[in-house]
C-alpha cells in the first residue's frame, strides 16, 4: 500500500493499493494505484472485494464476468503475528439463492502466500475472463515492479493439491503457491473445491500440510478461469520490528486471545480440537447428520483418547508462535514420530468422522487426508455425505448413490473420491441442490446453499444471518453453550450487535484465532501504515461491510423466506440434546422479524447510498 | 489489584476493554469484584447455581487451574486470564 498523508492520516483518500487486473482470455495484464474510497478499501478483504463485487451483475457463477478478486488485509505480511491471511472472493457456484442466482462470497486463508503477494508488490489480484487452456500465473517482483507470466499447466493436469505445489517448489525459488486440485478441475461437478495455499512446514517437509481458503468453491471459480496454480515469488521484505508491534505479538502470543489454541504446555488448552470435550456436556457434538445420539461415543475422538496412538504436534503458520495446527503423526514402535497423517481441526474431524458415524480416528485422518488431496471443503463435503446417509438410512429400499450408511468407512471414501474427482457430482455441487432434487429437504443441513459447520443447528438461530459460512462469519455458533439464554432479546441482540462483528479480522489480513484486540488493531493499523482509525470508526467499517453483504444477498435473489433453518429442527426436536428445544417456529418468526426490523433499515439505506 | 484479563467475547460487552484491575482477595472474590463491575459479563462468569461457569478455564499467572482452585489467593500483582474452553472451528 503507499500513502501519501498530509496533515491528517486518517484520509482513506491518502492510501493507495497496488492492483493488478488480469484478462485471462487476452492475456492483458494491467498494473495501478487505487486510491482507497473509503475506510473498507484500507483495511482490504472482503471489505474491499465486496464494493467489487457489487459493480458487477452476475447471474451464473461460470461466466467470463465473474471475477475472482485476490486480495489482502491491511496488515497481511506486517510484523503483527498472524498478518498471513489471503482472501478469494467471488460469486460462488455453491451459494446460491432459490432463484438461482450466485452469491458474492469470500474465503480466507493462512501462510506465507498472502505475504508473498503484497512482497511482490500487490495488495490485489483481479483474474477476469477466462483462459483458452490451463495455466499457471507467475507473479514475481522485480525492480521495475511486479510482473505476470502465464505459464501452460499440461504438467499440473490431475495432480492432487499437494502434487502441485510440490511441482511448483521443485521450479521457483522463494515462492509461495495457491493451487487447486482434482475437484477445481471438475469444477462443473464440484462446486465446494477449496483453494490450497503453502506452507513453509509444507514446503521443507514435503508433507501435504497446506492451508485453505475452503468456503464458497471459490476453487470451483478457478477451476472455471482455467488457473490451476498460482506462484507468488519475491523476496521476504519484512520491515523492521518496532517495539509497539513486538508488544502486541507478546500479548496475543501469551495472553488469553489465543490460548485456546496454544498448547497445554504453552499455557493453552490444545486448539479446536478440544470443543469435543466442553460441547459433549450438553450432548452437542453432531452425529449421524447433526443428530446426537447422546451414546458418548463422540469421546472416542476426545484428543486424549486419541492422542496415546499417535504422535500429535503442534506445528504453525509463518512466524505465528501460536501453533494452532494439531498435526497427527504415525507413532513408531519406539515412541518416535512417522509419517504425517492429517491435521485435526474440530471441524473436519467430526463432519468426516463423528458426524458421519465413524468413531475410528485413524480412518479420519484417511478421509480429511483425501479430502484435502483432492481440494475441497471439508465441511461441505462432509455435510453432505452425513445428508445421503441419513437419506439411506431413512430409505432403505431406495438408497441413492453408492448406498453409503452411517459408520461405513468405505462407502464414505467412495463418496470423497467421487466428489472430488466429479464422478458423484450430487454430493459436489452440495447439499442443497441435491436435497431439492430428492424432494427432502427438511434435514439437509444448509443455510442459504451453504452446509453448516460442525455446530448443532438447534443451538444456533444466528445461522441464516451468517454471510460466508455458518460459525466464522456469525459469532453465534457456541452462545447457548456458554450462556444458556434461550430468549428472544439476547439472540436478537447477539445477532444484530455482537455476532457480527466477528468477521473484523475478513478485512484486516488477521487471524481470528489470535483474538487481537481491538485497542491493538487501532496500533497496528497506526504503526504498519500510519493509518490512524478509532475502535469505534474501525467497528462501523466492519459493520457497513458486514451489511453490505446481505444487501447483496437481496440482490441475488434471496428473500427472507430462505433466512431460515432445516425444517426438522422445528419439526423433530432431539431430546438427547443436553437443552430443552427452543428453536420453535413461532420463536424463531419473532425472532426474524427483530432481526430484520435492525438490518432492513441499514440495507435500505445502503441501497439508497 | 489484581488484574483480571479476558478474549474479546467478553470486551465486545464492556466497550472494548480486555482487563480490569480489581479488589479481591481471592481468585472468586476478585471475579465477582468483576461482575458487579460489569454485570453485562455475569453470564459468561457465573452459573445460573452461582458456581463458576462451566464452561470458563482460569489461569492464574499463566497457571491453569481447576474449578475447585477458585478460592485460590491473589495478591497485588496476579494476573487471572477467564477464556472459554469452546471457541474456534
Amino acid at each position: 500500500m503507499r500513502t501519501s498523508f498530509d496533515e491528517s492520516h486518517s484520509n482513506p483518500r491518502a492510501v493507495a493499493y497496488a492492483r493488478a487486473t488480469i484478462d485471462l482470455a487476452s492475456r492483458d495484464v494491467r498494473i495501478e494505484d487505487v486510491p482507497c474510497r473509503n475506510l473498507e478499501d484500507v483495511l482490504g478483504g472482503f471489505g474491499r472485494s465486496f464494493q467489487i463485487l457489487a459493480e458487477r451483475t452476475i447471474t451464473h457463477a461460470f461466466t467470463p464476468d465473474n471475477p475472482l478478486i485476490i486480495n489482502t488485509g491491511a496488515l497481511t505480511a506486517s510484523n503483527v503475528t498472524t498478518g498471513l491471511r489471503t482472501y478469494f472472493s467471488a460469486y460462488s457456484p455453491l451459494k446460491a439463492s432459490n432463484k438461482g442466482l450466485p452469491a458474492a462470497m469470500w474465503s480466507a486463508g493462512s501462510c506465507k502466500f498472502g505475504p508473498k503477494l503484497k512482497w511482490t508488490g500487490l495488495d490485489e489480484v483481479i483474474l477476469e475472463g477466462r483462459a483458452d487452456a490451463p495455466v499457471y500465473l507467475v507473479i514475481r517482483h522485480s525492480e521495475q515492479g511486479p510482473q505476470i507470466g502465464f505459464e501452460p499447466a499440461g504438467d499440473l493436469i490431475g495432480l492432487t493439491c499437494h502434487e502441485k505445489i510440490m511441482w511448483l517448489r521443485d521450479r521457483y525459488a522463494d515462492a509461495h503457491f495457491a493451487a487447486i486440485g482434482p475437484a477445481g478441475e471438475h469444477y462443473e461437478d464440484c462446486y465446494m473445491a477449496a483453494v490450497a495455499l503453502s506452507t513453509e512446514n509444507q514446503l521443507k517437509s514435503g508433507d501435504d500440510k497446506c492451508r485453505w481458503a475452503g468456503r464458497g468453491g471459490m476453487g470451483a471459480v478457478m477451476g472455471y478461469k482455467r488457473v490451476l496454480a498460482i506462484v507468488a515469488q519475491a523476496p521476504d521484505r519484512l520491515a523492521k520490528l518496532k517495539p509497539e508491534i513486538r508488544d502486541i505479538n507478546k500479548a496475543v502470543t501469551s495472553g488469553p486471545g489465543s490460548r485456546k489454541f496454544r498448547e497445554k504446555e504453552k499455557g493453552g488448552l490444545g486448539g479446536t480440537w478440544s470443543n469435543y470435550e466442553p460441547l459433549e456436556k450438553f450432548h452437542f457434538v453432531p452425529q449421524n447428520n447433526f443428530r446426537p445420539a447422546g451414546d458418548g461415543k463422540p469421546e472416542l475422538m476426545f484428543r486424549d483418547n486419541v492422542q496415546p496412538d499417535f504422535v500429535v504436534k503442534a506445528e504453525s503458520c509463518f512466524r505465528c508462535g501460536i501453533s494452532c495446527h494439531k498435526n497427527v503423526y504415525e507413532k513408531n514402535a519406539d515412541g518416535t514420530r512417522g509419517a504425517f497423517l492429517a491435521k485435526f481441526d474440530y471441524e473436519p474431524l467430526n463432519l468426516l468422522s463423528t458426524n458421519l458415524g465413524i468413531h475410528d480416528p485413524r480412518k479420519a485422518t484417511v478421509l480429511i487426508s483425501l479430502v484435502d488431496r483432492l481440494g475441497m471443503d471439508n465441511i461441505s463435503v462432509g455435510t453432505t455425505i452425513s445428508y445421503v446417509m441419513d437419506y439411506n438410512q431413512r430409505h432403505p429400499d431406495k438408497p441413492i448413490l453408492n448406498g453409503a450408511t452411517f459408520g461405513d468407512f468405505d462407502k464414505a471414501r467412495e463418496l470423497v473420491e467421487g466428489a472430488g474427482t466429479g464422478k458423484f457430482p450430487e454430493v459436489g455441487r452440495g447439499v442443497k441442490r441435491l436435497s431439492q432434487s430428492l424432494g427432502e429437504t427438511g434435514y439437509a443441513m444448509h443455510c442459504k446453499g451453504l452446509e453448516f459447520p460442525a455446530y448443532q443447528p438447534d443451538t444456533n438461530p444466528g445461522y441464516p444471518w451468517a454471510i460466508a459460512g455458518g460459525h466464522m462469519s456469525m459469532a453465534t455458533y457456541m452462545a447457548l453453550a456458554l450462556e444458556g439464554n434461550t430468549s428472544l432479546d439476547y439472540w436478537a441482540s447477539l445477532i444484530t450487535q455482537r455476532g457480527l462483528y466477528f468477521v473484523r479480522d475478513d478485512l484486516l489480513g488477521l487471524c481470528k484465532f489470535a483474538g487481537v484486540t481491538g485497542d491493538h488493531v487501532v496500533e497496528a493499523l497506526k504503526q504498519e501504515i500510519g493509518f490512524e482509525v478509532t475502535t469505534a470508526e474501525l467497528l462501523a467499517g466492519v459493520r457497513r461491510s458486514f451489511v453490505r453483504a446481505l444487501w447483496l444477498e437481496r440482490r441475488q435473489g434471496y428473500d427472507r423466506a430462505e433466512y431460515t433453518m432445516p425444517s426438522e429442527v422445528f419439526d423433530r426436536p432431539n431430546p438427547n440434546l443436553g437443552v430443552p428445544p427452543f428453536v420453535t417456529r413461532e420463536f424463531f418468526s419473532e425472532l426474524s422479524d427483530r432481526v430484520w426490523a435492525v438490518f432492513d433499515k441499514e440495507i435500505d439505506e445502503m441501497a439508497k447510498a | 489489584m489484581p488484574r483480571i484479563r479476558f478474549t474479546n467475547l467478553f470486551a465486545e460487552r464492556i466497550g472494548g476493554v480486555n482487563s480490569v484491575d480489581v479488589q479481591g482477595a481471592t481468585i472468586e472474590s476478585s471475579l465477582r469484584a468483576l461482575t458487579d463491575r460489569h454485570p453485562d459479563l455475569t453470564p459468561l462468569v457465573w452459573a445460573k447455581d452461582g458456581a463458576l461457569n462451566s464452561l470458563m478455564v482460569l489461569f492464574l499467572n499463566n497457571r491453569q487451574l481447576g474449578a475447585a482452585e477458585i478460592g485460590t489467593p491473589v495478591g497485588p500483582s496476579d494476573e487471572i486470564d477467564i477464556v472459554s474452553a469452546l471457541e474456534g472451528g
